[in-house]
Formats: structure tokens, C-alpha cells, sequence
């Protein structure tokens, strides 16, 4: 068999591959807890603590897609108006009319669901790539809808003075403040973790079984009985939701609120996060959303070159490495043990 | 009033004219591949930047200025062809080409940012401030120029695509490669023909599209969702679908500005795509390829 083979073999069976393997892995999620706790402390200074926050709102963004993409096979381009949709229902809503913040929250992340399940309605007769533009036509009306509605967003001048999600008092006396760089970041990716869980356990479920018959072949899944069409639009439901919970962070950590930072490149930077990581894999881009959001960061002097690292990575991932990080540690792993085994027999 | 509508009329087509070259691009290489070539974008682009350098720097006539960027469009295709879409067809997932090409054209666009900077460049031409009077409505002869190179050349697809035998191998590939290949005919070296034909014809709409546009890396981003909007409403891979479909989103275009807002294109056009995705997924002239659907 050859490496390609391997490699495609790997690319189309890693969902499956994946669930039902094994149990959700307690300790592993102990050891992620332990890293979200320690992190901020390690990183003390506002500016990693910035990146952090940037980090686990990408992961949230990565997750989303990856569910969608990788687990259902359906190429979402749409995912910066969810993100947008999220962000701008959410503050509207607290800013025009009062609304609570958790409460605008569910909101956001609601109203971002349900259009894209109303997307999918549109668009489930449709296989790939028809699903893919129509997906990024929609990105592009919601942002000239942001652009243009200037009464409602105030279009190109954006939203100024957003506040950070307010503080959540604890029993006896006790208060967690957002303001604080470090609360927000354990608020933002402790719900990236929470959610990290719900997905994987969707995906190891039946649900996540009957998803991935839809990616391998459509036909097949449906002359087994499986509604296609109900379970796509179920899909696109959720990972437009996650896409719209990370929209609610991110407009109440940034404080501002421009369309720009909606445009359909946003859908691509997403995109390039899952395909470096590993689709299909959802701890795969966990690893490329936090690789490429701290990748220019280290690098600073690449600074306004980020996007050209992100489209070369991507390319250069699809042609030669197709499973992503994944691939290239198990690929990695197993070398390290045939080195190992051919050790130890040189010194039996 | 009615200056104003054929005025816009007039406009229309010339716009539109432009995106019937780049979506036409588009539908032969799906007609032939079933894939989209999302680097189609900067080829276009690239294409106005050649035209420009080689008018402004080398101080060549527009015309032959047009040449070379149809000339710098069919490499580019040849390049991405090579590089993406050959190595990919063996794997046979039906996204990862067009996740590639969405890398290709995100690191072109931003190392074209890189080089030529964001703001836009004043693509003059000399026919740019001629004006011949048509009736009550006046085209400048850029857009004269535009229009017939446009249609010249569309007519000569069409017979190419009709009339010659490579043209003719080209349909046969893209209806049944299996079979076209037991007819003797190498698919691999006509989906490098069509690769080659539909940039050379994104370049050359990109020469025209300079002095009509506002010329920046960006350029032609927003003139591919259009062109992708134009070949869904076409219908993908039918070439008389996407010329009626991109007349008529140049004239849309053109008509929202005057009644409506300019920043409402977008938006319309789009939203007559999901208009044709939920009531005729086939697209305004009807289609054969009933399994992409």
C-alpha cells in the first residue's frame, strides 16, 4: 500500500476511525482543566492574556467548523456570518434594549442556530460544492447587511464601548469579576471545553455515526433509512451555534464591533485552522486554531504576512499531510515506535 | 427616465459582459473536473495587474496590454492546475481541491496586498475618455471596446466548443470521461485546455475589468462571488446558462445602483442565488446533470 493510499484511507475513515473507540477519556479532560487553570497564571501579562483569549475564542470557532465539515462533510463557508450574527445579536440586544447579558447571550447563540438551519433548508437538496458557495453567498449578504444597515450597526464606524459579560456573584459574598483578563479567559474557554465535550460526545454517539454514513456516501445513507436532509440541517444547526456563542465572547472581550472582522476571510481563517489540525479529528483543530492564532504572534515580524502563512499552510496541509497535525503525530508516533522496537532488539 | 434606464441598460452589459467571461471560466472547469477552481479570483486580478504594469511601466498600447494578461492568466491556470487540481484527482475527495485553491487564493491575494499595496491603482486607458453618443445614451469607447472584445470572443468559445474537435473532445470529457477517454481522447491533457482556455479568458476580463473597477489585490474577490452566484443561477457547467445569467446580473447590478442603493448588489444578486437553490436548483436553462443536485 502506498502512502497515499494510507493517507486516504486515514482522510476518509478518521471520524469513524475515532467514535466509538473509546470511552470519553476522563483524565484527559482532568489534564485540559489543569491547563486552563495554570495557563493564565503562567502567561500574567495582559497581552498573553490577550492571546489566550484570542486562542480559546478560535477554538470555540475551529470546533464548530470541524463538527460541520469533518464529521457531517459538508463545507460550511459560512461560518464568519454565524460568528457575525452572534456578536451583533447579542450586543444589539443589550446595548438598544437592556437585555440581560447571559440572556442576550442565549439569544445570540440561538438566532445564529437557527439561521443556519434556515440556510441548510435552502440549500440541503444540494451536494458540495453547491452547499459551499451557497454557504458563502450567505456570508457575503449577512456582511453587507452589517455594512449597510447603518441605523441598526452603524455600518463601517462599528459599535464602541461594549462591556465585558458582567460579574457573577458566588455564594458567600464572593464575586468573579470579567473585567479581569483572567476570569474572562477561564469563562471563554471553559465553555470551549464544555462544548468540546458535548461535541465529541455527539460525535461518538449514534448521531455522530449517522453523520459520518451522510459524509462517506449520501445515497447509501439514505437508501438505509436515514433522513439526509433533517439530519444536515441538524448539523449546520449546531455548528452555526457555536459559531454564534464565540461571536457573544468575542464582541464583549474586544469592546468593539466592525463588519470587517466578519468578512468572508474570517470563514477561511477558520477553515485553515481545521484543515492544519486534522478534520474530522475535533482535537486536531483544537491544535490548529491554537498553532495559528500563536504562530504569528511568535513570529513577529511576519505581522502583516499572516494571511499568506494561513494560505500557504493550508494548501501545502491539503496537498501533502491531508490528515492534518493528527496525521503527522500518529505518523510520527509510529515511526518513534518501530525506532523503539528495532532498539530493543538490537539490545535483546 | 427613459435615458436613465437604457443608460444603466448600456452599463449593465458592459459589466456584465465581464462577468460572462470570468464565470464562463468557471462553468468549463467544472463542466469538465466537477470542481471549482476558487483561485479563478486571482487570476483575474493578477490579469488587471499585468494589463496595468504592462501598459503604465512598459508603456505598451491596451490592446496588446489585454494580450498579456491573457497570456499571464493561462499560465497562472496551467500552474494551478498542475500544482492543485492534478495531484488531488487520484484522491478522490470531491472538497480538497477546492479547499486548496481556497489556500492558493488567500496567499495570493495577501502577498499581492503585500507587493502592491492596498490602495488602488487609476487604470486609465486611452479610450477611458472618448465618448460615442448612442440615442439619448452615451458609452465611452473603454465600454465599446469592452463589449465587443467580450462578445468576439464568447462567439469564438462557442464555436471552438461547437466546430473543432478539440472543442468537441472537451464536451465529450466533460459529459462521460470514461468514455471520451475509450474515444481515443486523453482526458488529463483536455482538463489542462480547459484549465489553460478558462484563465486565459479570467485574465483577459480582468485586463478589461481594471478601468472599470476599483483596481486593488481585492479586485477579483468580489468580482468571483459574483461569478459564482452567476454560474449557480446558470446553472454549473452550462455555458449558455452562465451568459444569459451574467447579462443579467450585470444589468441587476447596474439597475440597483440607479433605484436602489449600491451597497444593496451584493445582496440582491445573492439572494436571487438563493432564490434559484430553492426553486430551480438547476438553474434558469435546464440541465442534464441531474446527479449534482
Amino acid at each position: 500500500m502506498s502512502r497515499l493510499d494510507t493517507c486516504r484511507i486515514f482522510f476518509r475513515k478518521t471520524g469513524a476511525h475515532f467514535s466509538g473507540k473509546c470511552s470519553p477519556r476522563p483524565l484527559a479532560y482532568l489534564a485540559a482543566v489543569a491547563l486552563i487553570a495554570v495557563l493564565p497564571l503562567v502567561f500574567a501579562d495582559s497581552y498573553w492574556r490577550t492571546n489566550l483569549i484570542v486562542c480559546a475564542i478560535n477554538v470555540l470557532l475551529a470546533i464548530g467548523l470541524d463538527f460541520i465539515l469533518g464529521h457531517a462533510g459538508q463545507l460550511n463557508l459560512g461560518q464568519s456570518a454565524f460568528y457575525g450574527i452572534g456578536a451583533y445579536v447579542s450586543t444589539l440586544l443589550i446595548m438598544k434594549l437592556g437585555v440581560p447579558y447571559w440572556l442576550a447571550f442565549t439569544a445570540g447563540v440561538a438566532l445564529a442556530g437557527l439561521s443556519g438551519m434556515l440556510l441548510a433548508l435552502f440549500a440541503v437538496r444540494l451536494r458540495g460544492h453547491y452547499l459551499a458557495i451557497a454557504s458563502l453567498g450567505f456570508a457575503v449578504i449577512t456582511y453587507q447587511i452589517l455594512l449597510n444597515w447603518i441605523s441598526l450597526t452603524q455600518g463601517p464606524l462599528g459599535i464602541y464601548a461594549i462591556q465585558p459579560p458582567p460579574p457573577l456573584a458566588l455564594p458567600g459574598g464572593l464575586s468573579v469579576d470579567f473585567a479581569d483578563l483572567k476570569n474572562l479567559f477561564y469563562l471563554v474557554a471553559g465553555f470551549a471545553l464544555l462544548t468540546y465535550l458535548l461535541l465529541d460526545q455527539l460525535v461518538r454517539s449514534p448521531i455522530g455515526e449517522t453523520l459520518a454514513a451522510i459524509r462517506e456516501d449520501e445515497v447509501s445513507a439514505a437508501s438505509l433509512g436515514i433522513d439526509c436532509r433533517a439530519w444536515k440541517v441538524f448539523a449546520f444547526g449546531v455548528a452555526s451555534a457555536v459559531a454564534g456563542a464565540a461571536g457573544c465572547f468575542y464582541a464583549s472581550f474586544v469592546g468593539t464591533l466592525v463588519p470587517d472582522a466578519f468578512f468572508i476571510t474570517e470563514s477561511f481563517t477558520i477553515l485553515a485552522m481545521v484543515i492544519v489540525g486534522g478534520m474530522g479529528s475535533l482535537i486536531g483543530p483544537v491544535c490548529g486554531a491554537i498553532l495559528l492564532s500563536v504562530l504569528p504572534e511568535v513570529l513577529r515580524g511576519i505581522g502583516d504576512l499572516r494571511l499568506i502563512v494561513y494560505g500557504l499552510a493550508l494548501t501545502l496541509v491539503v496537498l501533502f499531510m491531508p490528515g492534518g497535525l493528527v496525521q503527522a503525530a500518529r505518523l510520527l508516533a509510529q515511526r518513534l515506535r518501530r525506532l523503539a522496537t528495532f532498539g530493543a532488539a538490537r539490545v535483546g | 427616465m427613459l435615458t436613465v434606464v437604457l443608460q444603466q441598460g448600456i452599463n449593465g452589459i458592459v459589466v456584465g459582459s465581464l462577468y460572462v467571461l470570468v464565470a464562463l471560466g468557471l462553468t468549463l472547469i467544472y463542466g469538465v473536473l466537477v470542481q471549482i477552481n476558487f483561485a479563478h479570483a486571482d487570476i483575474v486580478t493578477l490579469g488587471a495587474f499585468a494589463a496595468y504594469f504592462f501598459m503604465h511601466l512598459v508603456g505598451g498600447y491596451y490592446l496588446a496590454s489585454i494580450a498579456v494578461a491573457l497570456l499571464a492568466g493561462a499560465a497562472l491556470g496551467y500552474l494551478v492546475n498542475a500544482a492543485i487540481f492534478a495531484p488531488l484527482r487520484e484522491r478522490g475527495n470531491e472538497l480538497l481541491p477546492l479547499i486548496a485553491t481556497i489556500g492558493v487564493s488567500v496567499l495570493l491575494e495577501n502577498a499581492m496586498l503585500a507587493w502592491f499595496g492596498p490602495i488602488p491603482y487609476a487604470f486609465e486607458t486611452p479610450y477611458s475618455n472618448e465618448v460615442v453618443r448612442l440615442g439619448s445614451a452615451f458609452i465611452t469607447v473603454q465600454n465599446l471596446l469592452i463589449v465587443s472584445v467580450s462578445f468576439l470572443t464568447i462567439a469564438l468559445l462557442y464555436a471552438f466548443m461547437r466546430f473543432t474537435f478539440l472543442g468537441k473532445a472537451l464536451r465529450a470529457v466533460s459529459q462521460d470521461r470514461e468514455t471520451a477517454s475509450l474515444m481515443g481522447i486523453n482526458p488529463n491533457a483536455v482538463i489542462m485546455l480547459t484549465f489553460v482556455i478558462a484563465s486565459a479568458l479570467a485574465g483577459m476580463g480582468g485586463a478589461m475589468l481594471g478601468p472599470v473597477l476599483v483596481l486593488t489585490p481585492f479586485a477579483g474577490t468580489s468580482v468571483i462571488v459574483k461569478a459564482f452566484a452567476i454560474v449557480i443561477i446558470g446553472g454549473f457547467g452550462n455555458v449558455e446558462g452562465t451568459i444569459l445569467a451574467g447579462l443579467l446580473v450585470g444589468l441587476i447590478e447596474s439597475y440597483t445602483t440607479q433605484f436602489l442603493a449600491p451597497g444593496l448588489i451584493d445582496i440582491v444578486v445573492f439572494a436571487l442565488l438563493l432564490l434559484t437553490l430553492a426553486v430551480r436548483p438547476t438553474g434558469l436553462v435546464a440541465e442534464k446533470r441531474e446527479e449534482n443536485v
